[in-house]
């Protein structure tokens, strides 16, 4: 155990195996993140005493200049012993529900669409998360993976995941040939959860950014409030998206749904064509100010989705919520 | 006064910006600026980052890559060209046409 001080005056103990990150958002600071995985590059510090053991010292969040800098990124460190770090903390990152390490066992698994698998693991205590986060998913010998939840929180303890199997992934290639029966979640983490609203909701997926979404439009539905949600969701063949029967049934939103299946390859009688952020720009034409909006899916469609939605169509950034993977 | 000739904006006295400094400038009905000097160059960009709501002329000038480091996440921009040059930055930042007129820097339309 390591006693953490931040240039803040903030203080917080980090076990032998929390990263500096992890361990402050368990304290209820506010450090910033967004991937918890090394790629965004949000999370960076600047440890100014005391010594780290830096887990990815290649992390695409660091630059070279940041490394000349002397600056690590919060989510890879240990700390090997009291340090002090200098960050700018951020009130938006306060965790709203403290993140907590749970060893959970599989419960069962469905194909959601060729490629795509929901898993759902259960905990002994409550599955306490908002809609849209997601925890790490970690195996005995320490392979770890950032996963957003599907479903809603609940009393029983069960955290449903969707995998979309990466041909020589190492943990997906595990996941889907059945050899995980036992897991360590850690979580929730993330900032792109649903909020309460008037307007109606825009949700735009990719590929396996699709669990999220459904998190949020099951969030919806179970809300007592009239939102529709207009679910965008995007893949390369018709195979890679769901029919509006399956997601209808997924959600629960019944009328209040509005489905549009997205495809970027060979063009498919009765679906979009082009990228998710194309369709959605055409389908949205004029009306773009009235919804809120969530998306979850690879870099590139963030980054077409920010944009559109930010830059170019003048969106306040907290109706566009997101967390950037990569 | 120019500004009632043309469409140009005086936006400071150039030697109102420190060297390996910034200058925020506010105008009505616009996005903020940012005015840089650095060796001796200005730079005009927007002032806000591409990323979060953070005000780049209070970033941290680098004089040898001639980029500016956001204060909030430390994500950099190259001056100039905009172009995003370190996480978690992934959007362009605009650069801002300019020309220096008897000590002026003056933004052109």
């Amino acid at each position: 155990m390591a006693r953490i001080t931040l240039d803040t005056g903030d203080t917080f103990d980090c076990a032998d195996h929390d990263t500096l990150l992890r361990a402050g958002l368990r304290a209820g600071l506010g450090l910033p993140y967004e991937c918890n995985a090394g790629g965004c590059g949000t999370c960076k510090v600047e440890v100014t005493s005391g010594e780290v053991e830096n887990l990815w010292p290649d992390a695409p969040g660091l630059s070279d200049r940041d490394r000349r800098k002397g600056r690590v990124l919060a989510c890879q460190c240990r700390a090997r012993g009291d340090c002090t770090v200098k960050v700018r903390l951020d009130p938006a990152c306060v965790p709203l529900i403290s993140p907590v390490r749970c060893k959970a066992v599989l419960d069962g698994s469905d194909d959601i669409t060729h490629d795509i698998r929901s898993f759902r693991f259960r905990a002994e205590g409550p599955a306490r998360f908002l809609p849209g986060q997601y925890v790490m998913l970690s195996l005995s010998d320490g392979l770890e993976r950032a996963y957003s939840l599907a479903n809603l929180p609940n009393e029983a303890g069960v955290f449903e995941v969707m995998v979309r199997r990466v041909p020589g992934g190492r943990m997906t290639t595990r996941l889907f040939e059945g050899a995980v029966d036992e897991v360590t979640l850690d979580g929730p983490f993330g900032l792109a959860h649903l909020r309460p609203g008037e307007r109606d909701v825009v949700c735009l997926a990719g590929g396996s950014g699709l669990a999220p979404m459904v998190s949020i439009a099951r969030a919806v539905a179970a809300e007592g409030s009239p939102r529709r949600v207009i679910f965008f969701h995007g893949g390369r063949t018709g195979a890679d998206v769901l029919d509006v029967a399956c997601l209808d049934a997924l959600t629960g939103l019944g009328p209040r749904l509005t489905y549009v299946p997205v495809v970027s390859g060979e063009m498919v009688r009765g679906l979009a064509h082009g990228m998710v952020h194309e369709a959605a720009q055409a389908w949205l034409e004029g009306t773009m100010d009235r919804f809120d909006y969530y998306c979850a899916g690879p870099p590139p469609m963030m980054q077409a989705l920010e944009t559109m939605l930010v830059r170019e169509g003048g969106l306040p950034a907290d109706r566009v919520r997101f967390d950037r993977f990569f | 006064m120019s500004e009632t000739l043309t469409d140009d904006i005086v936006l400071c006295r150039a030697s109102d910006v420190p060297e390996g400094g910034a200058l925020k400038v506010e105008l009505d009905g616009r996005a903020p600026l940012a005015v840089f000097r650095v060796g001796g160059h200005f730079f005009v960009t927007d002032d806000t980052c591409t990323h979060g709501d953070a005000s780049l002329s209070e970033g941290e000038l680098d004089a040898e890559d001639m980029v500016v480091e956001c204060p909030w996440h430390s994500g950099a921009f190259e001056l100039a060209t905009g172009k995003p040059c370190g996480a978690p930055c992934t959007i362009p930042l605009k650069v801002h046409r300019f020309e220096l007129r008897g000590g002026d820097i003056v933004l052109v339309a």
